[in-house]
């Protein structure tokens, strides 16, 4: 574990359940073990870049954690076990995960994109656009406010990122988990991508982006789980 | 410590990880036509036997099916009407005109070739749910015919006077029809068989799988789903013309919606890929619709039930929960005698092996660099083909423009790039970059401008046709036929049978030969240990080093790469340059690429294009000093 | 007037259509599955009505709110059986298979069973609004059961149009049928969504079969051929396209009622499906009709 940025991060009180806890999980696709044994925690708060080479398991980690895919082991958040493959009990439990590859609706407005985000805390739509969440999700992306009729599948690659994102913040996440947010981005783009999650770093959102290459992550985030063949160290 | 999977040793070649059938096609049509046989000898006038024919009968038409439907996924409505329409053709031949059924049957088969043909030509232009929209109404438009049509039978139906066999005696007859049905099956299955075992049934599998990556690469996609509804129709007409002669009476139910339901309800319970499995599928049915009263009365819910089940527990009906048995089986037997062997299975060297996909599956940077590139066969081959006319470019786009809706995505784009070396092509997201690529490929259409290979004009030219003069690509997402080896996956690119027709696949084969190639191919790489290995278990850079072995498998002059980088590590990337190095020698490469370190590294003239306009062209090193490209993307 | 009430007629029809061509259509967006046995569904809720009613005696609204309940309950059913083992395994099926043979299966099914529980003849649920055709003043006549058709389709249509724009479970539905995985993301269970479509698909085809069937009369096999009307209505949106179909839907019902009034009876059918099949094979594209199905 190395600290090369000299953000400081409060320490957490040490009664407080650490937000993410994960035990021994293993993520296998058939025959092939993409996860082996990993085990770190993540205390609130942090800001936390997992990092290492592509194909090692970087993003079945966060899909083993969010309960897209079966996984094998222990993974806690905020102190409840999580069941293995129940992606709505995490987004529940304050866990949100901001997908590689986006996964937006192309067909539906970057509005209506945003605010299905409120889904896992409301079905009121009416509660949803008056949510203080849905208005930092758009105050974070200025750049999307003459977009956000728009389909969502007519953006650009660095809109959709932000729609993407501004999706996940408007589940009230305690915990922001981003895999890749800048696959297929020109720099300039990413530049603003992270600096809206260093934003939402420091409003008090824990923070978890997997990253290929450590140099951008590492400048917000305080501590690095590396991934090398699976094995998180 | 996990144990890790066995892999073959280095050089030797794995099995393709999906054998198709166990015995070859002259196998499976001797063993349908042996037990037809023996049913035939002694139980042709019995229950039994009529039964069986009744199922060979329809097998004739599924067997088609098979070919059409299941394989090559082109899911059409229309075989029981031309089922209809060689049944009914011969009774009208036989009944009218007194031709004797066997005669009247080849005429009616050879007739609804034609008919195929024109009905053909203008449904398979439409494709996947189109066309299943486009055929069904066949069915309902021939069922609204046949009952106005009195000399037809109206909606009773027609009777025949003579059979396929005329003899005197009944059970001489019913021999004789058994007989010859035998025989129709048995050249039916052979050649079905023999079709999807060839190198142009690799073609159908990809065609049915995805369509445009089969004319990206080379398949002739029109005419091969033209040749598949004509086979399929044939087939079809075939059984009608066998079922006519030998029950002697055409109902019009024969060419209901309910009958073409029935046909495909057979063929997915067989096993909609498998030959044998069509034939399978029809003998169940038969059997079990005739099995008891009760059964016959209420055979809708038998067949909903029974299909059902069997597909739930296999998609790929009775034959796919055959051969999944049968690997159990082995990989049982396998593995007791490794056991026997002592200790686990061999470890990989390489990376420290937890087990996971990448340290099983991968090759090791020691493998590449010791391909020895330069000297080897393949290479040497590949030179003599790439390269042009002698100081003239080899790919000119002039004036190339394209608009989407209302957006200018190109807006009169120039290039020009000789015969060997490494250009890149760089700029922001949505700057027109994969479509400029598609222009040069083919599968973008531009609305002005021209583009020129070797001097010559290929702006209209599809797809196909740019494959076989040299321009080979690859794609942004993953584009590997799941299911498949990775030698067959590569091999796809290397088929030779493109502009053969359908029928030479009875005949010969040359799947052998484009495997080969493949093999070449990876091992120039230093892939050769991946090739048994089924696509789906790889991880993403091998995947993308298999897109890439396809693409250059068929040694082009043109390789047009989009964003081969994407999703690679560092080390990964290192190696993607020594190989790209290389092959830059040899051929002309065009790269899109948002790894700008990388580009500037390896190429040796760079485009760079924003909103649609070609705003830098030049080294890298001008391309790092450039004001223009560092207002644009940052991060050399 | 003839042509108007060939027009009318058609539109009566052709909402039936449009109904579940839509039904199709949203139910392929989420589960990529073409729900084939529509139209079987609206036979049951014919023909069990007609049963309960005429044959034991029931009081009708009885009647009505049984088969409705039974139809729910047989449709949860197939959705908790045979539709969890294909989808929601540890195999998940897809492509053709999937798409199109369950339902056929299924559709088998429910016409064999009401082969058994109905016969074979042909009957139809009692009229719910009894009474004399309405009259306009330039010769137009509707039936009321006509009405009745438009009245149950319009207000279906209007209750999932408001659904879809204006609440937030609405644009989680459009969100299953646009991205799966990126909807269960967000928490949204797709699952629930798919057999909530497909339970309420089942009894609003039921419904329609109640109020439809004293026009035409329904027999077993009647369930068929309004399902491939609806496909090949929902076809013309690409089977994406609930609005398209819906038009299509309505277009096929008047093109068939003015063929059958002008041309003639007997080929009225022959004809549409020829004029519907040149159609989708001359512009597959402005069809809907995107990219080829692979699978």
């Amino acid at each position: 574990m190395t600290a090369p940025a000299p953000l400081p991060a409060p320490p957490p009180a040490p009664t407080a359940p650490p937000a993410l806890s994960v035990r021994g999980m293993s993520v296998a696709y058939g025959p092939v073990v993409a996860v082996h044994d990993a085990t770190f925690t993540i205390a609130e708060g942090e800001a936390v870049a997992i990092t290492g080479p592509n194909g090692n398991g970087k993003s079945s980690i966060l899909m083993g954690i969010a309960g897209l895919t079966a996984r094998r082991g222990d993974v806690e958040i905020f102190g409840k076990p999580a069941p293995p493959r129940d992606v709505m009990w995490t987004a529940r439990r304050g866990l949100t995960l901001v997908p590689e590859r986006r996964q937006l609706y192309p067909k539906l407005s970057a509005a209506d994109n945003i605010i299905l985000g409120c889904y896992s805390w409301t079905r009121s739509i009416a509660k949803a656009r008056k949510s203080g969440a849905y208005a930092f999700a758009l105050e974070l992306f200025p750049d999307l406010q003459p977009h956000l009729a728009q389909a969502a599948g007519t953006l650009s690659g660095g809109q959709q990122q932000m729609v993407a994102i501004a999706r996940g913040l408007a589940s009230k996440p305690r915990i922001l988990a981003v895999d890749e947010p800048c696959l297929g981005l020109a720099e300039a783009v990413s530049k603003r991508v992270y600096q809206a999650l260093s934003r939402v770093h420091a409003e008090g959102t824990t923070l978890i982006v997997v990253e290929e290459a450590p140099k951008r992550a590492l400048q917000i985030c305080t501590r690095r789980v590396e991934v090398r063949n699976g094995i998180a160290s | 410590m996990v144990t890790s999977k066995v892999t073959p040793a280095a050089g030797v070649r794995a099995r393709p990880a999906r054998s198709r059938s166990l015995r070859g096609p002259l196998g499976t049509s001797g063993l349908v036509v042996a037990a037809g046989l023996i049913v035939m000898s002694f139980y042709a006038a019995q229950y039994i036997g009529s039964v069986v024919l009744l199922a060979f009968t329809y097998a004739i038409v599924t067997a088609g099916m098979a070919v059409q439907i299941g394989f090559s996924q082109q899911i059409a409505f229309s075989q029981s009407v031309f089922m209809g329409l060689g049944a009914y053709g011969v009774a009208v031949l036989n009944t009218n005109l007194n031709m004797p059924s066997l005669l009247a049957a080849l005429a009616v088969t050879v007739a609804s070739g034609l008919v195929a043909l024109v009905l053909g030509s203008v449904v398979t232009r439409a494709s996947g749910l189109a066309l299943a929209v486009a055929t069904i109404m066949l069915p309902l438009i021939a069922v609204g015919y046949l009952s106005s049509a009195g000399y037809l039978g109206g909606s009773v139906g027609m009777p025949l006077t003579g059979s396929l066999w005329p003899a005197s005696s009944p059970q001489a007859m019913a021999v004789g029809n058994g007989m010859i049905t035998v025989a129709v099956i048995g050249v039916v299955v052979f050649v079905a068989s023999r079709i999807l075992s060839s190198d142009i049934g690799l073609e159908l599998y990809v065609l049915g799988v995805d369509e445009r990556m089969a004319a990206a690469m080379g398949v002739s996609t029109p005419r091969r789903k033209l040749e598949l509804f004509v086979l399929g129709s044939m087939f079809a007409a075939l059984g009608g013309a066998v079922y006519a002669g030998t029950q002697l009476f055409v109902p019009a139910t024969l060419v209901d919606p309910t009958a073409e339901l029935s046909l495909l309800m057979m063929l997915f319970i067989g096993g909609r890929r498998s030959i044998l499995g069509a034939v399978a599928g029809a003998l169940i049915i038969e059997y079990v619709s005739g099995a008891s009263t009760w059964v016959s009365v209420n055979i809708l819910v038998v067949e909903g039930v029974l299909i059902t089940v069997v597909l739930l527990v296999d998609p790929e009906g009775l034959a796919g929960i055959v051969s999944s048995l049968a690997a159990r089986l082995r990989r049982a037997r396998r593995a007791g005698g490794a056991a026997a062997d002592g200790g686990p299975a061999p470890a990989c060297t390489g990376h420290a092996s937890a087990g996971t996909g990448s340290a099983v599956a991968g090759v090791t940077p020691e493998e590449v660099a010791a391909a020895d590139r330069r000297t080897s066969a393949f290479g040497r081959s590949w030179q003599a083909r790439a390269g042009g006319r002698a100081g003239a470019p080899l790919l000119e786009c002039t004036g190339v423009t394209k608009d989407y809706g209302g957006l200018r995505v190109l807006d009169s784009i120039g290039l020009s790039l000789p015969a060997r070396g490494l250009f890149g092509l760089c700029g922001p997201n949505g700057a027109g970059k994969t479509t400029l690529l598609g222009v040069i490929g083919g599968s973008v259409p531009p609305v002005a401008g021209r583009v020129l290979l070797d001097g010559a004009d290929i702006t209209r030219l599809p797809p196909q046709q740019r494959f076989h003069l040299g321009v080979s690509r690859t794609f942004q997402a993953v584009h590997l036929i799941a299911g498949r080896s990775v030698l067959d996956n590569v091999a796809v690119s290397c088929l030779s049978s493109h502009r053969s027709s359908l029928a030479a696949g009875i005949v010969r084969s040359r799947l052998a030969q484009a495997r080969d190639k493949a093999a070449e191919a990876l091992d120039y790489l230093g892939m050769g240990r991946l090739s048994g290995m089924e696509v789906s278990t790889l991880t993403l850079e091998n995947q993308r080093m298999v897109e890439f072995a396809r693409a250059i498998a068929a040694r082009p002059r043109l390789l047009l790469l989009d964003e081969p980088a994407s999703g690679l590590s560092e080390p990964q990337r290192e190696r993607l340059k020594e190989v790209l190095r290389t092959v830059g020698d040899m051929t002309c490469v065009l790269l899109v690429e948002h790894d700008l370190g990388l580009v500037a590294q390896i190429t040796e003239r760079i485009f760079v294009l924003a909103s649609g306009q070609l705003v830098f062209e030049g080294s890298p090193e001008e391309f790092r000093n450039s004001a223009v490209v560092s207002s644009l993307l940052v991060g050399l | 007037m003839k042509f108007g009430n060939l027009l009318i007629a058609g539109v009566v029809t052709g909402s039936i259509y449009a109904v579940f061509a839509v039904c199709i259509a949203v139910w392929y967006r989420v589960s990529n599955i073409l729900n084939l046995a529509v139209g079987d569904f609206a036979m049951v809720g014919a023909l069990g009505v007609d049963y309960l009613f005429r044959v034991d005696s029931w009081p009708l609204p009885a009647a009505i709110a049984t088969t409705l309940a039974i139809v729910g309950a047989f449709a949860y059913g197939y959705d908790q059986v045979v539709l969890r083992l294909a989808q929601d395994g540890r195999r998940r099926q897809e492509g053709i298979v999937i798409t199109f043979f369950f339902t056929f299966a299924l559709s088998f099914f429910i016409d064999g069973v009401a082969k058994i529980l109905f016969g074979t003849d042909v009957h139809a649920a009692p009229g719910l609004w009894n009474g004399n055709s309405l009259t306009f003043a330039t010769g137009l006549h509707l039936e009321r059961a006509g009405l009745l058709v438009l009245g149950c389709a319009l207000i279906s249509g209007l209750m999932f149009a408001i659904y879809i724009r204006y609440t937030l479970s609405g644009k989680a539905m459009e969100a299953c049928g646009e991205n799966n995985l990126g909807a269960r993301i967000v928490g949204i269970d797709t699952r629930q969504y798919r057999r909530i479509i497909f339970v309420g698909t089942a009894m609003l085809a039921a419904v329609f079969g109640i109020v439809e069937s004293p026009i035409t009369g329904y027999t077993f096999l009647s369930g068929a051929t309004i399902s491939v009307t609806g496909f090949i209505a929902a076809a013309y949106g690409g089977f994406q396209k609930p609005g398209r179909a819906l038009v299509a839907g309505i277009a096929i019902g008047i093109l068939e009622a003015l063929l059958g009034g002008y041309v003639s009876t007997q080929y009225a059918d022959t004809l549409m499906y020829g004029i519907l099949a040149a159609l989708v094979l001359a512009r597959p594209r402005a069809m809907g009709f995107e990219s080829a199905v692979g699978g």
